[in-house]
């Protein structure tokens, strides 16, 4: 259907208030948000990821675009939750206590978003007490943990031993991410994956979850 | 790198994205291949060169290059940092910050706001760019009207110090009644891929803020000048070459064919484009979220930007 494709396009090049207009417009034709969503917004989203994966397009445009799509999703939010539709799973994600870089994590956060996740933003410096209580009240399928500094990664251990004493490790796979992190290191502290940039981190999650 | 000499790069352009382009291109082309303490032993030496980046407009338009490692929202509350001091309550203790890589306070160890607008020096708290101001509006001719950043006492130890370290800034008649304000900066050390642009679009905004200060001072039109960029070494990471080389194997282009498929008007937005997403970028930054999240923020600070955020609600003002 040729909304679908404009709404795709327009979330593509992250124009919000024609995002905005076209969603409103195919509501009134009778489509229904969820196909909307999917076959419209993540549609967009998708676009714009693919060509970040291929470095055919700049990270600032993925954060305009993913603006155009939450634009279009505030609009068919309530009737999602009417007809109680399914995201593809719920990942709770933050930087770790001690560190306040978020840039890549909140690339991340939108890409996950864009790909039909839901994703808890706990934000940045974020305690392990704080990713616990997003896991049990979101009951979360994926913890995802970011750090920029070498001080600051040593903490997403400290998250993953507290997950296991609280009996969660098992329910919640855990991907971890950021510049000093390595695939050793995850394998060393027990995560279930580790991304080396913000669409591989897509892939991984999708990968976890089959 | 002929006979161990570190090349010596100049670009010259109108804007800030044109010349943001023209260095990459130059240090890639042209930079020599050393190692930095950042470089991981499977990396790659980085490439390298003192440049002076010389910006004749810096505030035309397009003023925005759309390659930078954040968003929109996150490169105004970087501009807000700089120019107003969001994250000076981020900076640790001077205690911590003298127990250098010993400290396991993993706070700041400085801002550029911090250093240039409050620099601590013995028991005294110097606003440096406030004396800049003071001394340019009495004397705009002045070649003493400069800002520093470095503490000898508190960088060395560290394993992060500042890369700015000097901002310095003369007034010329224009020949109108008026002046020109030019300025200059000064780095030890820049990440030209993923920090030179950011760093550029807050230090010219900071320009802005020096002249406006001046022309109310002086009650005469200042108008902005060149701004000049020159970095002892400005480098593009060995860890960054994957991406600017892309992988022609996996149908990956280079940074530079990602560059020539587009139009320069393309690859660059201008003020107005920028403006909503400066205020909310709609995905959790911008000055709106950013006064919404940073409870803590001291509010002195808050209301500085309160009021940026106000005149960047005004039609007529410029990011």
């Amino acid at each position: 259907m040729e909304i679908f494709k404009d709404i795709a396009d327009e979330v593509e090049k992250g124009h919000s208030d024609t995002v905005k207009e076209l969603t409103e417009r195919a509501l009134s034709q009778d489509i229904s948000a969820e196909e909307i969503l999917y076959k419209g917004l993540v549609v967009g989203m998708e676009i714009i990821s693919e060509k970040f994966k291929n470095n055919e397009c700049f990270i600032p445009e993925v954060l305009v675009a993913a603006k155009a799509m939450n634009i279009g999703l505030e609009v068919i939010k309530p009737l999602l939750a009417e007809a109680n539709v399914k995201s593809q799973g719920k990942v709770v994600m933050g930087t770790v206590k001690g560190d306040l870089h978020d840039i890549g994590k909140n690339i991340v956060a939108m890409l996950l978003q864009g790909a039909g996740f839901e994703v808890i933003d706990c934000g940045a410096d974020v305690p392990k007490e704080k990713f616990l209580e997003a896991v049990k009240s979101e009951q979360a399928d994926v913890i995802g943990m970011s750090a920029l500094l070498t001080t600051t990664m040593l903490y997403m251990k400290e998250v993953i031993e507290m997950l296991k004493s609280e009996g969660l490790r098992e329910k919640v796979k855990v991907i971890i991410g950021g510049a000093p992190i390595t695939k050793s290191y995850a394998e060393t502290i027990g995560a279930d994956g580790y991304a080396p940039d913000a669409a591989s981190a897509v892939d991984l999650t999708k990968g976890l979850l089959k | 790198m002929e006979s161990g000499n570190i090349p010596i790069l100049a670009v010259n352009e109108d804007t800030i994205p044109a010349a943001y382009e023209k260095a990459i291109r130059e240090v890639w082309e042209n930079g020599a291949s050393i190692r930095t303490e950042y470089d991981r032993p499977e990396d790659p030496a980085s490439k390298d060169a003192t440049v002076i980046i010389t910006v004749r407009e810096p505030f035309s338009q397009p003023r925005f290059h759309r390659s930078f490692a954040d968003g929109l929202g996150g490169l105004a509350e970087y501009v807000m940092e700089v120019v107003h001091g969001a994250h000076d309550y981020w900076v640790k203790p001077m205690e911590e910050i003298l127990k250098g890589t010993q400290s396991k306070d993993t706070r700041w160890t400085y801002t550029y706001h911090e250093r240039l607008f409050e620099y601590r020096i013995e028991d005294e708290v110097i606003n440096q760019i406030s004396l800049m101001i003071d001394r340019l509006s009495r004397a705009g001719h002045t070649r003493r009207a400069q800002a520093i950043t470095w503490n000898p006492k508190l960088d060395p130890p560290t394993d992060d110090p500042p890369c700015l370290q000097r901002v310095w800034g003369r007034l010329c008649d224009d020949g109108e009644g008026g002046y020109v304000f030019n300025m200059n900066t000064h780095w030890r050390s820049r990440d030209l891929f993923k920090a030179w642009f950011e760093n550029v679009i807050a230090l010219t905004t900071l320009m802005r803020k020096i002249a406006e200060e001046i022309s109310k001072g002086t009650k005469k039109q200042v108008r902005l000048g060149r701004y000049v960029d020159i970095s002892d070494s400005l480098h593009i990471y060995g860890s960054y070459f994957r991406e600017i080389e892309g992988d022609p194997e996996k149908g990956i282009k280079s940074f530079f064919e990602k560059l020539e498929s587009r139009s320069f008007q393309e690859r660059t937005w201008d003020s107005d484009f920028v403006k909503p997403y400066f205020i909310d970028d709609g995905v959790g930054k911008g000055l709106k979220p950013m006064l919404e999240r940073e409870k803590e923020m001291p509010e002195k600070v808050r209301k500085a930007i309160e009021k940026e955020l106000r005149l960047m609600e005004k039609d007529d003002y410029e990011v």
